[in-house]
């Protein structure tokens, strides 16, 4: 028993694992709810602090006229501070209220938060004077601040927007400060209102786009799910399914249509590749089941010398058509998957032509067939020579084939421009129109009863188009049924391609 | 017993007829479908062997005309379409049963012999009083006495013990005792059947079978008296 290894537990990131099993439609939803959801609190943020800031200026400018207001009634100068003693009173003007001053109602009574204030402090801090409705309150004092500064304030527990202004003397040495407070109750109101609206809506408003574009997205791949439910139904068996398109003509369309046109070339080349298995087994088969059989009927009994010779010849004819199928079979084969580089080099083609006639002449003689070769003198050619005769042998023996006895055979060759065309005629049974384009195919035979009569597999011509193509030799066919049948090589400029 | 070929690879159909007619079957060919059709709708046969794809009309359409005909005569696929759909098709299209090239030609001939073996019975053997003969050893025993035949006196017996208590008209014995070729000179039948009863006679069965003058010969099993 072999030891198998312990499956390695995959360690990872628990983040990451969740991330990359993500749904699509939750990714895009996530995406874009994340994109929205920065750009929204920015807006939002940038909304609030901008109100903020209109709403704390208009508070600010209104200070600014009320202090002038303020000190040209009171008579001081802020840049030209003549001392506090000369101060007798500062008020608001706009302090319109409770002006009937008793003191000790004053100090039972509440201040009023609604109005402006008005204090002086000295240079320490100190209060000098103030405005009669801050009462016994007092604002409150930044000394950490020498210019004029805003700031907001609480005062009597309510908020306050003040100002606090330094009185500088003629010798530029501050002597104190003025400072003056408006309420702000409303807007801040208005501001934390506004505030409010922003924190509650803000996620209210995401979540709803989470949702939303999450439908959205849902819904415009669902033609993916169908894509994947189709997918997932077909097999090698049942190809014959396609996806349905959909009605937008849009990328999934594309997606969709691009995928049927796969499946139409695989389905395509499934089928031909069961054909081609039901063909080479049936093929191989034939010859087995004859030898096997026969041999098996010969051993059941003693016979004559004479009926073993006949029958183990027979079974020899039969093992030698195996062997040629399996030769061309291999052949294919080794040329299918490309294993083979063509040595091409710069040769002469008659040569190779009366080589290859040599061989066939015995069968072309037993059967009175004539091969005549018109060649021209210039007839280089780039072309791996073992391919080269293999393609005239295949093409030559099937001439022989299917021709009638005492008919002749004519391979011309001809310059013209770069290229070399060889056309082999013969006066042979033809070929039917609407088959010319099936006699490259594997196993294909024009005569569809499969039976061994004229010795074929119907692979020849599919050999001679894998080899020629490996070439960059063109080859074409044209024939006339009873009349005979032309195969045209246009071989490759060889000039250019040996340089 | 006869029996008809089709086939269209000739070393196939060739070395089955060798081999059938040394097992003392008489045998006839068709190389395409057609031909085997008319052959098998009029000449009267024990079983058909036919290949599924062959020329004319496939082996299966073939199959089916001829039960369409109502001949329920047994029917063998010989073919090297070996997949289980194929297999299923072709027993449903009326087959009896069905052999994958390439086969054993001894499995041949016992599934031959399990297609003509007679019905209730377990086993292959046919006997007419104490007369018994084994299909697949080609033996002869009379008792306990083995009587040696040759082939076509063999297969005349094995004709008229499998037609037993039936009236065999020399038409039909020619028919399915010699194949096609044979020129229907009926009196062939009258020498085999001379030499057949010298046979028995001298095994002690002699009056095994009887003369029906003017129409044929016929196998009885004695009445046990």
């Amino acid at each position: 028993m072999s030891m198998k290894p312990a499956n390695p537990v995959k360690k990872r990131d628990f983040f990451f694992t969740d991330w990359s099993v993500m749904s699509l439609r939750n990714r895009i939803a996530f995406y874009y709810t994340s994109a929205t959801a920065v750009l929204i609190a920015l807006m939002f943020t940038s909304i609030y602090f901008m109100v903020e800031s209109v709403v704390y200026r208009q508070f600010d400018d209104e200070i600014r006229n009320q202090i002038s207001a303020i000190l040209s009634e009171s008579h001081i100068s802020a840049h030209d501070f003549k001392g506090f003693d000369n101060i007798k009173e500062i008020d608001n003007e706009n302090n319109d209220n409770d002006n009937d001053n008793d003191i000790d109602s004053k100090k039972k009574k509440k201040v009023n938060v609604d109005t402006d204030f008005v204090q002086l402090v000295n240079k320490n801090g100190e209060i000098v004077n103030k405005s009669t409705n801050l009462s016994w309150c007092s604002l409150a004092f930044n000394p950490n601040e020498s210019g004029a500064t805003f700031f907001n304030s609480h005062f009597e527990g309510s908020m306050v927007r003040q100002a606090q202004i330094p009185l500088i003397n003629s010798q530029g040495i501050t002597e104190g400060y003025l400072i003056f407070a408006v309420p702000v109750k409303n807007a801040i109101i208005v501001l934390n209102d506004l505030r409010a609206i922003f924190l509650f809506s803000f996620p209210v408003i995401i979540l709803t786009l989470f949702v939303l574009t999450r439908l959205i997205a849902g819904k415009s791949i669902r033609p993916i799910e169908k894509v994947i439910a189709t997918a997932e139904k077909m097999s090698q068996t049942n190809l014959d399914q396609r996806i349905p398109l959909p009605y937008h003509h849009d990328e999934l369309y594309r997606l969709s249509a691009t995928m049927n046109a796969l499946l139409d070339r695989m389905e395509d080349a499934f089928q031909r590749e069961k054909d081609f298995t039901a063909n080479a087994s049936h093929e191989l088969k034939t010859p087995l089941s004859i030898v096997k059989g026969t041999l098996e009927v010969l051993v059941r009994k003693p016979r004559e010398r004479e009926h073993y010779e006949t029958r183990i010849q027979f079974c020899l004819k039969e093992l030698n058509r195996m062997a040629r199928l399996i030769d061309q079979l291999l052949m294919l084969a080794r040329h299918e998957s490309n294993k083979i580089n063509p040595r091409i080099e710069m040769i002469a083609l008659y040569p190779h032509l009366e080589s290859v006639i040599e061989r066939m002449r015995l069968s072309a003689s037993a059967k009175g067939i004539a091969i005549t070769v018109d060649h021209t003198e210039n007839d280089r050619i780039a072309a791996d020579t073992g391919m080269l005769e293999i393609i005239i042998e295949n093409i030559l023996s099937n001439a022989i084939k299917y021709s009638p006895s005492g008919s002749s055979i004519s391979i011309v060759t001809e310059r013209s421009a770069n290229t070399l065309v060889c056309r082999i005629t013969d006066q042979g049974i033809g070929i039917p129109e609407e088959k010319l384009l099936a006699i490259f195919e594997r196993f294909y035979r024009v005569d569809e009863s499969r039976n061994s009569g004229t010795g074929g597999f119907g692979l020849g011509l599919s050999i001679v188009k894998k080899l020629a193509d490996l070439q960059q030799i063109k080859v074409s066919v044209s024939s006339k049924e009873n009349r005979g049948t032309t195969f045209t090589l246009i071989f490759p400029d060889g000039v250019t391609k040996s340089s | 017993m006869r029996l008809l070929i089709i086939e269209d690879e000739p070393g196939i159909a060739g070395f089955l007829k060798d081999g059938l007619e040394e097992e003392y079957f008489a045998v006839d060919i068709a190389y395409d479908g057609k031909t085997g059709l008319d052959m098998a709708l009029i000449n009267e046969y024990d079983l058909i062997i036919v290949d599924w794809m062959i020329p004319a009309l496939s082996g299966i359409e073939v199959c089916r005309q001829i039960r369409k005909s109502g001949n329920l005569l047994p029917i063998l696929f010989l073919t090297a379409k070996d997949t289980l759909e194929d297999v299923v098709f072709g027993l449903d299209a009326g087959a009896n049963d069905y052999i994958k090239k390439p086969f054993e030609f001894e499995e041949l001939l016992a599934r031959i012999r399990v297609q003509l073996r007679t019905k209730n019975k377990a086993d292959d053997s046919l006997s007419a009083g104490i007369v018994s003969i084994n299909p697949a050893t080609h033996q002869v025993f009379s008792g306990s006495q083995e009587i040696t035949l040759t082939p076509k006196e063999f297969a005349l017996l094995e004709y008229l013990i499998r037609n037993k208590d039936r009236v065999c008209t020399r038409s039909r014995i020619i028919e399915h005792v010699w194949d096609i070729h044979f020129d229907s000179d009926t009196s062939v039948i009258d020498v085999y059947i001379t030499f057949l009863r010298k046979k028995l006679d001298a095994a002690g069965s002699g009056n095994l079978i009887q003369t029906i003058r003017g129409v044929g010969y016929i196998v009885r099993e004695p009445s046990v008296s």
